[in-house]
C-alpha cells in the first residue's frame, strides 16, 4: 500500500465510512493486545529459557561454582550417552503412534456420536471422563489394571479363555511402552472427540446435501468431503497432540519410572532424573539435553506445520 | 439433530456400531467404576477378591480420608489458583490470538514464533530458573506466583488454539465493522469473542483440567502446607507404603468427584458452547 | 545482597557466643524453625518427631517448630530447587547417600552444634565427610532374610545352628519350595530401585569381603571378574529355578510384604529391618497376622567367600541443618531433642526399628519381644559393612544398578554376561 493509511483508534468510535483497513492497527492497539502476554512471557518464560541455554554450556560444581565447558555437555550427549538415544527412540515411537491413534480414534468416536448413536448425550459425558482425571489418578488406576495377578486386563483375558496371553504388561520391556501408550491414548481420546464433534456440527449442511444428491457412497463422502473439510481441525489436533506427547512425563513417571530396562524412558523422564535424581547439583548436563531436544522438536514442528497447515479462509 | 444431508450415516446404525459403543463405554467408564467400588471396600476385602461388589458399604472411609488430609484447604487453594489462572489465560490469550490473527504488522512473525515456541519447552527444566525468578520478585511460596507461572506456561497452547480459530473468521465481518467505525477493542469484544466462543470453551476446558491436576510446579513452588493445592493432597495417600489400596481408592474418588460433578452440571452448556459453531 | 551479609554477621556473632559457652536459654522473641520431613505415612515416626517438637517447645518457650511433610520425590525436587537459591527449611530430612548436598556446601557442619554423646560412633561415622559431620543419624537398619518358620518345617528343611544355609542348600531350598507350589522369595521392584538386588548384593558382600565389595560399587572392580561372575551365575540359577514371583517386575514393596505374610504367602522375604514398619501394624491396615511364624535367617554363605559373617548395616532417615539457616543453634536443639536416650527408647519401642541413638534397651517386652530377641541373636558375632549398595552408587552407576541388577537381571531378562557388561558400562572406571 502506498501513501498514508489512516489507522483506526484502539477505542472510541471513529466516523462511519472512514477508509481504514481492518488489517492495520495502531501501535497503541498492538500494545494493548500484546503487552500483558509478552510481559509475562519475558519474565516467566524467556528468562528461564535463556538461563537453560546458559546452563547447558556450563557445569555447576560444588558451592554453586559455574564452570564454562562449552560444547562438552553436548559432545558427551551425542557420542556417549546411550540412555539419551534410547529415550529419544522411545519418545519418537510413542509420539508418532500415539498421536495417530489419538486423532484417528477421536475422529472415529465423533463420527459415531454424530451418526446418531443412541444416548449420544450421555455418551458424550461418559466418554469424556478420562480426560478430566489427573495423570496421578489415571496412572494409579492403570497400574492396577495392568497388574499381573489381580489386574483387570489379565483377569479379562483369563475369563474369556485367552489366559495364555496374559503378561506382565508394565514389567516386560517388550510391552511396557505400548501399555503406557494405550493408557495415554485412553485418557485423551475424549478430548479429540469433542473437538471433532464440534467441527462436525459446524460443517455446512448444503455441501453434504449436495454430495448426497450426487449419490456418493458413504465412504467416498467421508474421505472426499468430510475429511478435507475437517482438515484444519485435524492439523491442529495433530500438532497439539504431537507436541504434548513429545513432552510426556507425568504418566510415565507414575507408571514405570522409565523402566523396565529403559524401555519407557522418555526424554523428559531422563531430564528429570539427571536434574533431581542424580546425586549432583549440576544442571549443565540436563540443560544440554533440554536444549538439544528443544531444537529437535522445533525442527519437527516447523516441518509439520509447513507441510500440513494452510491458511484456509472459507469465503462465501 | 440429524438433518437430511446425513441419512447416509444411518447406514452405520447397526449392530457393529452398537457393539463398539458398548465396548468403548465399558473401556472409558469401567476403570472409574472399579475405583468407585473399591473406595467402599477395605484393603483386605479387596485383596481377597478384587472384583467383587462391596459386601458392606464402608462410607466411613470417606470421612476418614477427608479428616486425615488437609482437604478443605487444598480445595480452596486449588480453586483460587485455577479459576484466576484460567480467567487470565483466556483474556490474555484471546487478545494475543486476535492480534496475531487479524493484524499485519512487522513483528507478527516474531511474536508468533516467540509465543508458540513456548509450546515445546520442557517444564522439568524451566522449573529451576523459574524458582530463581519467583524468589527475586518475592513471589516464592505464594499463590500469586503460582498463578503467574501457570499463565505464562500455558499461554502458548491457548494462543495456538485460539489463533487457528480466529484466523478463520471471515475478514468481511471485520471490514464491515471497521467501515461502521468500530474501534479495535470493540471489534475484539463484539465480533471475535462471541464468534470465537467455541474455541474459547475449548481452551477454558482444557486449561481448567490441566491446571486443576498440575503437580510439578505446585510441589516445588509452594512449600507451606496451607498453601498447597489438591494434587498434593492425593500424594498424601501415596506414601511410601501405598499398600492401603482401599484408602487410596477412596482418596482418588474424593479427588475425582469435584471435577466429575462440575463437569456433570456444566457439560451441557460447555458442549453446546463448543458445538455452537455457527460461524456462517 | 545486603541481607546476606547481615545474616553472616549474625551467624558469626552466634558462633562466637557458642564458642564462649553462652547458655542456650529461651530467646526474647518468638522463633519458628521450619522442618521438611519425609515419611508422613508412618504414624510411629510422625508421632516420634512431633514428640520431639513438643519437648523442645516446652523446654524453650518462644520457640516453635513447624514440620512440613513431603513424599520422597517431591522432597527431592523441592530441596534441589530451594537450596541452591539459599532458601529452604532450617532442618531437612536427608539420607546418607545424598552426598551431593555435602559437596555443594548446603549442609552446615554439626560437630559443634549437636550433642554427640547420645549418638553411636559408628552411626555418626556415616555422616563424616572431610573430617566434619554433616548429618545426625536417626534410623538404623540391617538387611535381614525373613522367613516363614512353618513353611520351612513343612518343606522338611531344618535351619543350621548358625542360621545360615550354604549356596547349594539355599538353591535346593528354592527348588523344593517351588516344587511344593510355594513362592520361594517374595520380592518386587515395582516402586523401588533396590529390593531386587538384596540376594545378589548380600552374596557379593560375603564373597568379596568388605574392601572389594566397596570397590565394586564405586567403580574399582570389574563386574567381569571371576568371583563376581560366580555369584551372578548362582543368582541366575535361583532366578531360573523360579525363586521370584511372576509379577516381580511390578510388585510393589508394600505388596511384597503382604505377599509374604498374608496372601498368597511365600517362604522368604529379604528386606531391611524396617520390615517392621509395615508388618507390625494392625492386620486391616496391611500388617502381618498376629500368629505369623516369623523367623530370621542369615543370608546364605557363599562358597569360597571371604567374609561369610559379614552383614549389611546402614543408616536411613537422618536430619541435617541448612547451611543458610538463620537459626542454626535452635535447629540443633531440635536435633538434640530428637536424639535423647528416652527418644531412642521410644524409637525402638514404637517404630520397632534400630536407631543411631544410644538407647538403653536391654530387654524387650510387649507383643514383639520374641522378634527383637531373635533380631539381636542374628546381630551377634557379625562383621558389619556399613551402607547398602544404594549408599555407594552414584550417577550412571546408580541408574544401571536400578535397571539392571535390581530389576532386569533378577527379573530373568538378562544373561550373566549381559548383566556384567551393563554393570561395567555404568560403573567400572578401570
Amino acid at each position: 500500500m502506498t501513501g498514508v493509511v489512516p489507522r483506526a483508534r484502539p477505542w472510541g468510535r471513529g466516523e462511519a465510512g472512514a477508509e481504514v483497513s481492518a488489517r492495520r492497527a495502531s501501535l497503541a492497539t498492538l500494545f494493548i493486545f500484546l503487552a500483558p502476554a509478552l510481559l509475562l512471557y519475558a519474565a516467566f518464560t524467556v528468562y528461564p529459557v535463556l538461563r537453560t541455554f546458559w546452563n547447558s554450556i556450563h557445569t555447576i560444581g560444588p558451592h554453586n561454582v559455574q564452570e564454562l565447558v562449552g560444547a562438552a555437555n553436548f559432545t558427551q550427549l551425542l557420542t556417549s550417552d546411550r540412555v539419551f538415544w534410547k529415550a529419544v527412540g522411545n519418545t519418537a515411537i510413542f509420539t508418532i503412534i500415539a498421536t495417530i491413534a489419538d486423532v484417528l480414534g477421536g475422529l472415529l468416536l465423533a463420527l459415531c456420536l454424530f451418526s446418531g448413536a443412541p444416548l449420544a448425550k450421555l455418551l458424550r459425558v461418559v466418554w469424556f471422563t478420562p480426560v478430566l482425571m489427573s495423570y496421578v489418578v489415571v496412572g494409579i488406576i492403570w497400574v492396577w489394571i495392568y497388574d499381573y495377578d489381580w489386574g483387570l486386563a489379565n483377569f479379562i483375558l483369563r475369563s474369556v479363555g485367552l489366559g495364555a496371553l496374559e503378561q506382565s504388561w508394565l514389567g516386560d520391556p517388550r510391552t511396557a511402552l505400548w501399555s503406557v501408550m494405550a493408557t495415554h491414548v485412553w485418557k485423551w481420546l475424549g478430548f479429540n472427540m469433542i473437538v471433532f464433534l464440534a467441527a462436525l456440527y459446524a460443517l455446512p449442511e448444503e455441501v453434504l446435501g449436495a454430495a448426497e444428491l450426487d449419490n456418493c457412497g458413504w465412504i467416498a463422502k467421508l474421505v472426499y468431503v468430510i475429511i478435507p473439510m475437517l482438515r484444519p481441525t485435524i492439523v491442529n489436533l495433530l500438532v497439539l497432540s504431537f507436541v504434548g506427547k513429545m513432552m510426556i512425563f507425568d504418566l510415565v513417571w507414575i507408571m514405570t519410572g522409565g523402566g523396565p530396562l529403559w524401555s519407557t524412558e522418555t526424554v523428559s523422564t531422563y531430564v528429570y532424573k539427571r536434574a533431581f535424581d542424580w546425586n549432583t547439583f549440576d544442571l549443565g548436563y540436563p540443560s544440554a539435553i533440554a536444549v538439544l531436544w528443544f531444537i529437535i522438536i522445533l525442527v519437527f514442528v516447523f516441518a509439520m506445520t509447513q507441510l500440513l497447515r494452510q491458511r484456509d479462509r472459507l469465503e462465501f | 439433530m440429524i438433518g437430511p444431508g446425513y441419512q447416509w450415516l444411518a447406514h452405520l446404525r447397526r449392530s457393529p456400531l452398537l457393539l463398539f459403543v458398548l465396548l468403548y463405554t465399558a473401556l472409558s467408564g469401567g476403570p472409574f467404576l472399579w475405583v468407585a467400588v473399591m473406595s467402599l471396600r477395605t484393603t483386605p476385602e479387596i485383596f481377597a477378591s478384587p472384583y467383587a461388589l462391596p459386601s458392606h458399604l464402608h462410607w466411613e472411609k470417606f470421612a476418614d480420608a477427608w479428616t486425615r488430609s488437609n482437604y478443605s484447604t487444598y480445595f480452596w487453594n486449588s480453586t483460587i489458583v485455577v479459576v484466576t489462572a484460567v480467567v487470565l489465560l483466556t483474556v490474555i490469550g484471546a487478545m494475543v490470538a486476535h492480534c496475531l490473527a487479524r493484524y499485519h504488522f512487522r513483528g507478527n512473525r516474531v511474536a508468533r514464533f516467540v509465543i508458540l515456541s513456548g509450546l515445546i519447552l520442557p517444564p522439568q527444566l524451566l522449573i529451576l530458573s523459574l524458582f530463581q525468578i519467583l524468589l527475586e520478585f518475592s513471589l516464592y511460596n505464594t499463590l500469586t506466583g503460582l498463578i503467574l507461572v501457570y499463565v505464562a506456561g500455558h499461554l502458548a497452547m491457548t494462543v495456538y488454539i485460539l489463533e487457528g480459530f480466529f484466523a478463520q473468521i471471515p475478514q468481511d465481518l471485520f471490514d464491515a465493522a471497521r467501515l461502521d467505525g468500530y474501534s479495535d477493542l470493540e471489534i475484539f469484544w463484539r465480533i471475535t469473542l462471541p464468534i470465537g466462543a467455541p474455541a474459547l470453551f475449548t481452551t477454558v476446558t482444557l486449561n481448567f483440567i490441566i491446571l486443576w491436576n498440575e503437580f510439578l510446579y505446585a510441589v516445588v513452588l509452594l512449600t507451606e502446607d496451607d498453601k498447597r493445592t489438591l494434587p498434593l493432597g492425593i500424594m498424601h495417600f501415596m506414601g511410601s507404603h501405598q499398600l492401603d489400596i482401599g484408602m487410596l481408592a477412596t482418596g482418588l474418588m474424593i479427588a475425582i468427584a469435584p471435577i466429575i460433578l462440575l463437569y456433570g452440571f456444566f457439560s451441557e452448556t460447555m458442549i453446546k458452547g463448543m458445538t455452537a459453531g455457527a460461524v456462517r | 545482597m545486603i541481607s546476606k551479609s547481615i545474616a553472616r554477621h549474625c551467624l558469626t556473632a552466634v558462633a562466637l557466643l557458642l564458642a564462649l559457652g553462652a547458655p542456650r536459654t529461651a530467646l526474647a522473641e518468638d522463633v519458628t524453625i521450619n522442618v521438611w520431613s519425609h515419611e508422613a505415612d508412618e504414624d510411629a515416626k510422625v508421632a516420634f518427631r512431633e514428640r520431639a517438637v513438643k519437648n523442645l517447645e516446652a523446654a524453650h518457650p518462644g520457640v516453635h517448630v513447624k514440620i512440613t511433610w513431603y513424599e520422597k520425590n517431591p522432597l527431592l525436587a523441592a530441596l534441589k530447587t530451594a537450596l541452591p537459591a539459599g532458601q529452604g527449611p532450617d532442618v531437612l530430612y536427608v539420607e546418607p547417600d545424598w552426598t551431593e548436598y555435602v559437596e555443594a556446601g548446603y549442609l552446615a557442619p554439626l560437630d559443634d552444634l549437636v550433642n554427640w554423646n547420645n549418638i553411636e560412633p559408628w552411626a555418626r561415622a556415616v555422616w563424616v565427610h572431610n573430617g566434619k559431620t554433616y548429618g545426625i543419624p536417626q534410623e538404623a537398619y540391617t538387611n535381614e532374610l525373613y522367613y516363614n518358620k512353618d513353611l520351612l518345617k513343612k518343606l522338611g528343611v531344618e535351619l543350621p545352628a548358625n542360621a545360615q544355609f550354604t549356596q547349594t542348600q539355599f538353591l535346593d531350598l528354592v527348588k523344593k519350595a517351588k516344587a511344593a507350589g510355594i513362592t520361594p522369595i517374595a520380592q518386587g521392584v515395582g516402586d523401588r530401585p533396590f529390593p531386587g538386588a538384596y540376594i545378589v548384593g548380600e552374596a557379593l558382600l560375603r564373597k568379596l569381603g568388605k574392601e572389594d565389595y566397596k570397590k565394586l560399587w564405586t567403580g574399582g572392580l570389574s563386574w567381569e571378574e571371576p568371583r563376581v561372575i560366580a555369584v551372578l551365575k548362582w543368582t541366575k540359577e535361583l532366578v531360573d529355578a523360579g525363586a521370584y514371583p511372576k509379577n516381580f517386575m511390578t510388585l510393589k514393596l508394600g505388596e511384597s510384604h503382604y505377599y509374604f505374610y498374608s496372601n498368597p504367602g511365600a517362604l522368604m522375604l529379604p528386606m531391611g529391618s524396617w520390615y517392621t514398619g509395615r508388618a507390625f501394624v494392625p492386620v486391616d491396615k496391611g500388617g502381618q497376622p498376629a500368629d505369623f511364624p516369623l523367623g530370621i535367617m542369615q543370608f546364605p554363605a557363599v562358597d569360597g567367600g571371604a567374609c561369610n559373617q559379614c552383614k549389611t548395616s546402614a543408616i536411613g532417615a537422618s536430619f541435617a541443618i541448612n547451611a543458610a539457616s538463620k537459626h542454626k543453634d535452635i535447629a540443633a536443639e531440635f536435633l538434640n531433642a530428637m536424639s535423647t536416650p528416652e527418644m531412642g527408647k521410644m524409637w525402638i519401642e514404637t517404630v520397632y526399628l534400630q536407631t543411631g541413638i544410644k538407647a538403653d534397651v536391654k530387654s524387650f517386652s510387649g507383643p514383639h519381644a520374641a522378634y527383637f530377641t531373635e533380631l539381636m541373636e542374628r546381630q551377634k558375632g557379625e562383621d558389619y559393612f556399613i551402607g547398602g549398595p544404594r549408599d555407594l552408587v552414584q550417577g550412571t552407576c546408580k541408574d544401571s544398578f536400578a535397571q539392571v541388577l535390581n530389576s532386569a537381571f533378577p527379573g530373568g531378562l538378562l544373561t550373566v554376561e549381559q548383566t556384567a557388561k551393563m554393570m561395567n558400562d555404568g560403573c567400572y572406571k578401570g
